[in-house]
């Protein structure tokens, strides 16, 4: 097989592993926000489901919680589901598993945030909601931007689990050609562009962090 | 002369923290127009006297009237036992309006500019237009010579200008009270100046004011009446003239430590 081809396949793969991050990263910090919600609720019971379901999702694998997923509605219910279901599959792992991770980073942000603010603003007459979106949560943001960077950068690799389940993302298509060719070069392509990924998605962080400098 | 209106009334107020009396039947009334100052030495119950005033903290017992709504009286409950029953939320924003609170540390918001920090109550609270709430801004800026601040962020400014700042956004809502907690603490002398001659430029305006403060020289020059507090009581009250003549030996031994 040629280079070109090789890098081609690969690319393919790339674009799935692109596909897998940026949905990831589109329906886990929303989700994450409303899990974090949860664990700050006044209602008990709220606080305990919600606490309960970050520990499950940190304290397993990323990998466990794919084939679970994956897996749960044949072994479980009997539901027969077709391999259309291993995208979406992946997809559902990634974003219940991240939520929980970022739910904690929000969480972390929002308690962090001096009284004074909550205070000032209620003198001055806004509302619970109007306190939220227009003092603490742009102020929250900032702070929450160097850990959800990591966090960010840490998805990017662990895409490579989704050929747990087969999906052709670039691990799955580097490994699949460098067995077939008991060659190590498609192995260490895939490793430049996961590495060319991740240096793109922290340039883009670090952008955004010096934009958000303009205050203390 | 005709009795200026009562702006603000609070009967008999009560408040305690983990059973330990911090308020014990507190009572104050301020007309329009007049500056009182608070004085007492730490723990005395001031700042919760300040904060149960502008219902950062729910007092226990007692009444709270602002120009004659009321924010909460005292009613029994289903047991028989009394305790403070607020007013609907609906009317708590009204009563909200009436006054403004200046902090010991500012609590500026540091992700909106000096103008920003003014004008966004106003816009979003009160509904003003954009226009008139920046004319607004600029007048108070100009006022508290910090014109050529708008655009800066309070990161940017001195201690002092910070406090001016915050005393800005505070009567860019037009209150009809303005309390202030301790507004000098957090500044070195030479900053605490320009503050206090911000207050005093205010008291000739007539802006009605009730100060917790350290600064008996101050307290001195600018109030109508001064409250000594002490153990969650009021022990004295009078014109300054009246309190730094006092003979209760408390007070004197207060106010000649500091003064």
């Amino acid at each position: 097989m040629s280079v070109g081809s090789m890098i081609t396949q690969l690319l393919g793969g790339f674009l799935m592993t692109v596909e897998i991050f940026v949905l990831t990263l589109v329906f886990s910090l929303p989700l994450g926000l409303l899990v974090s919600f949860g664990r700050m609720s006044k209602v008990k019971i709220v606080q305990l489901i919600s606490k309960v379901y970050i520990s499950i999702m940190r304290g397993t694998p990323l990998m466990l919680q794919i084939i679970v997923v994956y897996f749960a509605p044949y072994y479980v219910f009997r539901i027969r589901v077709g391999s259309g279901y291993r995208f979406p599959a992946v997809i559902l792992a990634f974003v219940i598993n991240y939520a929980a991770y970022f739910a904690e980073i929000y969480r972390s942000g929002i308690e962090s945030m001096p009284v004074g603010q909550y205070e000032a603003a209620e003198v001055l007459g806004y509302s619970k909601l109007q306190t939220f979106v227009r003092i603490i949560l742009p102020q929250v943001f900032k702070r929450v931007l160097p850990p959800i960077t990591n966090e960010t950068i840490t998805l990017v690799k662990d895409t490579s689990m989704a050929f747990t389940i087969s999906i052709a993302e670039m691990f799955t298509i580097a490994k699949q050609i460098g067995a077939a060719q008991t060659n190590i070069m498609p192995l260490l392509a895939a490793g430049v562009f996961y590495y060319i990924f991740n240096l793109i998605v922290a340039t883009g962080m670090e952008g955004l962090e010096k934009k958000l400098s303009y205050y203390r | 002369m005709s009795e200026k209106a009562v702006l603000l009334e609070m009967n008999h107020v009560k408040k305690s923290f983990d059973g330990k009396g911090v308020l014990e039947d507190i009572s104050l009334k301020v007309r329009e127009g007049e500056v009182v100052s608070v004085i007492g030495p730490s723990g005395s119950g001031k700042s919760t006297l300040l904060r149960c005033a502008t219902l950062l903290e729910h007092m226990d017992g007692g009444e709270l009237i602002y120009l004659g709504q009321t924010a909460c009286s005292e009613k029994p409950d289903k047991q028989g036992k009394s305790r403070c029953v607020y007013a609907s939320k609906a009317e708590l924003k009204e009563i909200r309006k009436s006054f403004g609170l200046v902090f010991q540390s500012f609590h500026l918001f540091p992700h909106y500019s000096v103008m920003k920090n003014i004008i966004d109550a106003p816009i979003h609270v009160d509904k003003v237009p954009h226009g008139e709430a920046v004319e607004r801004a600029e007048r108070l800026l100009a006022q508290l010579g910090l014109s050529d601040k708008a655009d800066n962020f309070p990161y940017q400014l001195s201690g002092g200008q910070q406090q001016r700042v915050s005393i800005a956004r505070a009567l860019a809502l037009q209150p009809k009270i303005l309390f202030f907690d301790e507004p000098t603490s957090a500044l070195d002398p030479e900053l605490t100046v320009e503050v206090l001659k911000v207050i005093k430029e205010l008291a000739k305006e007539h802006m009605t004011m009730i100060i917790v403060t350290h600064e008996m020289q101050f307290a001195r020059e600018v109030s109508d009446r001064i409250v000594f507090m002490e153990h969650g009581v009021i022990v004295e009250e009078g014109s300054p003239e009246e309190l730094f003549a006092t003979e209760n030996p408390r007070v004197k031994e207060f106010i000649n430590k500091l003064y």
